[in-house]
């Protein structure tokens, strides 16, 4: 007897992990994490009559969380207003990568062809903890311009800071997870610490 | 207008705003020349355009 397709609902349920990860990544506070997989979670069993059987539940589910992330944002924005603004007047450490002439120090590492590591849970475990490591407002922004694929003006709304504030926070999380990346993937592939 | 030579510095973050909103043309074309003469830089853009590919899988 051919095996019964899953309960949907049931489905649902046992994405709630994967949605926590994914919104604590980006949210940067677990009570506001858990508040927007719930919120998730409800809408998704209550809107399973006009699921369309032809999609993934998991897409379907993943998109309802980004929408729950942004809600979280609106009601969180004025603590996390404070933080961005906070963030942004803080020297960068990352000042160290140049000299006094603006040019680099040490070359940064040739990945290659990356595209083969997107195969590896191993590489996202890194890239994870390397997200995680980032202070909490450049990893929010990171994620609401990367992940939820936001345009900067906005994010700008949403998170009430400047444009130009905008793109320092960008900046700066992306040369932060370019060099984490560096020393805790890519320049420890070839000496067989990970692959 | 902005200088058409630039350090590395101007050109990481040039190479960090463009995947954000659009260069002036003077700063395309300084980041254009920039990356002509420099490895370094030119992996570091290539490096950008991986992390938002993979950031973009983390909820696979």
């Amino acid at each position: 007897m051919p095996a019964l397709a899953k309960d949907p609902a049931q489905q649902i349920a046992e994405l709630r992990p994967m949605l926590l990860r994914i919104a604590q990544l980006q949210l940067r506070n677990h009570t506001w994490a858990e508040d927007a997989v719930s919120e998730t979670i409800v809408a998704a069993v209550e809107g399973l009559p006009g699921f369309d059987a032809k999609s993934q539940i998991r897409t379907w589910v993943v998109g309802i969380l980004k929408h729950k992330i942004i809600d979280q944002f609106r009601r969180r924005s004025r603590e996390i207003q404070i933080e961005a603004q906070d963030q942004v007047a803080e020297p960068d450490a990352l000042e160290q990568l140049f000299d006094d002439s603006g040019h680099r120090v040490s070359a940064p590492l040739d990945w290659g062809d990356p595209e083969s590591h997107l195969e590896r849970s191993e590489f996202f475990a890194i890239l994870q903890a390397c997200i995680d490591q980032l202070p909490a407002p450049l990893g929010r922004i990171f994620l609401l311009r990367e992940w939820l694929d936001l345009d900067t003006e906005q994010i700008c709304k949403e998170m009430k800071v400047t444009s130009t504030n905008c793109f320092v926070m960008l900046y700066r999380a992306r040369l932060r997870l370019r060099e984490c990346l560096d020393m805790n993937w890519f320049g420890v592939q070839g000496k067989g610490q990970n692959g | 207008m902005a200088r058409l030579i630039i350090d590395c510095r101007q050109a990481h973050w040039l190479l960090s705003r463009e995947r954000d909103a659009p260069l002036r043309w003077s700063e395309r074309l300084a980041l254009r020349l920039h990356l002509r003469v420099c490895d370094w830089c030119s992996i570091v853009q290539r490096n950008f355009a991986f992390l938002s590919q993979a950031v973009r899988r983390l909820d696979r």
